[in-house]
């Protein structure tokens, strides 16, 4: 497998009131195609900066980023906005869903970004919308759907531009259990199809779906481990 | 881009359908300041199109020999309440002496009411000559005739009645040669005159009877207002005017040193003071106008910066989704602009309707190139008040806006 994401040295320095927090304080991470990641840590320990880092949405203080070749600590806020709208897909916690527009249209977004003329773009957006099993919710509104069917809308705009990474940042954290195992039955099957999957979670019933765990504690690697159980068995409820 | 424009075209929509109340506050002072401004320019065009009417009554090719001057000039009224009055017989040494006056008529006027059988209309009526008619191209016998020399002179009791006279009195009959009273004076109806309109909107050129000369004078007073309305070369108005103020002067034998106790009116004095009426009514305008546009800015700045804070976390999501800074620039300031659009719209709308109604009592049109620039404006307003909060959506950092609560 050909490497996707290489992290080196990299460091996230905030300044609060004259006080330097080291959020991430040296973190090499590397991640493979088709790799099936869950980050794990107590609040505070810096895996929502790491998430944060992986998306793009943060420059490091110190160290590379390299995604798929290109080199992302230097990029300036652009070329960030555009890795983030080709090549990662994010899934929230509270879904973040535009309230006032339908399914579809939410799903559009990421392809209007991309300029993809409309035909195409609506084409693209129901397709991935029948792909996480809402083909005959597409032209409802968010307040009209459950929780569970707006985070599988979500997860249908995360796909819509067919990113290289899916990064989902507690994506049950807001769901009740049935909706939760239905979401990670998607996110499984994704993975089966070739998607490189990212879980930020600090719930070990999620992270063990994944076939490896990053534990991330005050900045650092704390444990980067491979998971041996059969993430197919029934979750825990 | 331009699918981003669509996009962010449908995303104001929304957006401004979704507050609606509040867009529609917002957008008041938009509206009052394209309103103020497109109903003022109606106006003035409408000003406009009366004063070319009423002007042609005066001639660009008539001076008139007066007591007093039309607008402004500086005599005090003691100076000219004692100057002497104007006298019939200047106008014959004036066609004598200048080489400029190619005709003459005296005027002179007063009110009074014509009385028909049980019907009556106040109006008033001129004394003037025959050649009045070479002194007043507006004017134009539509049945009958005008009076002649002879009747003139042996103050025959004739008169040519305005179209409103005519109306009032005789409705579809035929007036000419009917019989009509002036006091206890008969006269005979000899001519009708044509249609006129309004003098700038005030006072009717049609509500005005016409009598020989030498009529008013035997019947009414001697003493009376009166001016001469002399015919000149209308390309050499300002050389006449010289020209015959020297004559004037003579004939009322000043020094060198006095000041002139007449005046010279020309239909320019008319045109000067419409100019200075039209600029206040312009500069009034556009002092309101500004002040409600500036005010009208300030309200969209203000819904801007709402907006912008309450959508902090869509701008998050959106970020995260791919969108870049200008990208979320242009969706804030296309929302600015289409508020403002709607807003413009919605006020020369409302100025529309309102000059249509205006119309009714005052000559008014709205002009397109005025209409257009309203609107041109309310995009300004639009773009300038919403380039601040837009800018500020733009630079949010998306990892502070996706937390945003």
């Amino acid at each position: 497998m050909s490497i996707l994401i290489k992290l080196k040295g990299i460091k996230r320095y905030y300044d609060v009131g004259g006080e330097v927090v080291r959020a991430l304080d040296g973190v090499d991470v590397a991640i493979d195609h088709n790799e099936y990641i869950s980050i794990m840590g107590p609040s505070g320990s810096g895996k929502s900066t790491l998430m944060n880092m992986i998306g793009c949405l943060d420059s490091p203080t110190a160290g590379t980023y390299e995604f798929e070749g290109e080199l992302v600590h230097d990029m300036d806020d652009n070329q960030l906005a555009s890795i983030r709208n080709r090549k990662i897909g994010f899934v929230f916690q509270t879904f973040n869903l535009l309230s006032k527009a339908t399914a579809l249209r939410n799903v559009e977004v990421p392809l209007i970004y991309a300029n993809i003329p409309r035909s195409d773009r609506i084409e693209r957006a129901a397709e991935s919308l029948e792909a996480v099993g809402l083909g005959d919710r597409m032209h409802h509104k968010p307040n009209e759907l459950s929780g569970g069917q707006r985070q599988r809308v979500a997860i249908a705009r995360a796909l819509a531009n067919k990113p290289s990474i899916v990064l989902a940042d507690e994506p049950t954290g807001n769901l009740d259990s049935k909706s939760g195992v239905e979401i990670m039955k998607i996110f499984d099957d994704l993975h089966g199809r070739g998607n490189t999957i990212i879980l930020v979670t600090h719930e070990e019933y999620i992270a063990e779906h994944a076939d490896r765990t990053i534990h991330i504690f005050d900045g650092k690697v704390k444990e980067d481990i491979a998971n041996h159980n059969n993430r197919r068995e029934p979750v825990p409820t | 881009m331009s699918g981003h424009l669509w996009e962010n075209l449908r995303i104001s929509f929304s957006s401004i359908l979704a507050n609606k109340s509040r867009s529609i506050l917002s957008v008041l002072g938009i509206v009052i300041g394209v309103l103020s401004v497109t109903l003022m320019g109606t106006m003035i065009s409408g000003l406009d199109a009366t004063f070319e009417r009423s002007m042609s009554s005066f001639r660009s090719n008539v001076l008139f020999v007066s007591r007093m001057d039309w607008f402004g000039g500086d005599w005090d009224w003691w100076e000219f309440r004692n100057r002497p009055r104007i006298k019939e017989e200047y106008g014959e040494k004036l066609r004598v002496q200048s080489q400029f006056v190619e005709a003459v008529a005296p005027a002179t006027e007063r009110s009074g009411r014509i009385i028909r059988k049980d019907r009556q209309i106040d109006t008033r009526f001129f004394g003037t000559t025959p050649e009045y008619l070479a002194t007043n191209d507006a004017i134009e016998i539509a049945q009958g005739r005008f009076f002649t020399e002879g009747e003139n002179r042996s103050g025959s009791r004739v008169l040519v009645i305005g179209a409103d006279i005519k109306d009032a009195l005789f409705d579809n009959q035929d007036a000419i040669g009917q019989y009509v009273k002036i006091g206890n004076h008969k006269f005979r109806v000899i001519g009708v005159s044509g249609k006129m309109g309004k003098f700038m909107g005030l006072f009717s050129l049609d509500n005005q009877a016409i009598i020989p000369f030498g009529t008013f004078k035997r019947l009414f007073t001697r003493r009376g207002w009166m001016n001469i309305r002399l015919k000149v070369d209308g390309d050499r108005i300002e050389e006449a005017k010289e020209e015959i103020r020297g004559h004037m002067r003579v004939i009322r034998g000043l020094k060198p040193t006095e000041d002139d106790n007449f005046a010279l009116n020309h239909s320019s004095t008319f045109e000067a003071q419409y100019r200075a009426i039209k600029l206040a009514i312009g500069g009034t305008g556009i002092f309101i106008t500004a002040l409600s546009l500036i005010v009208g800015g300030i309200g969209i700045m203000n819904i801007m910066f709402v907006s912008v804070k309450e959508r902090t976390r869509e701008i998050g999501v959106r970020k995260a989704l791919g969108a870049t800074q200008r990208t979320i620039l242009a969706q804030f300031l296309m929302e600015a602009i289409t508020i403002c659009f709607l807003g413009g719209l919605f006020g020369m709308g409302v100025a529309y309707g309102l000059s249509t109604i205006i119309n009714r009592f005052f000559p008014s049109v709205m002009p397109i190139g005025l209409a257009l620039g309203a609107i041109f404006l309310s995009v300004m307003i639009g773009i300038i008040s919403g380039l601040i909060p837009s800018s500020r959506a733009a630079k949010l950092d998306p990892i502070e806006a996706l937390r945003y609560e």
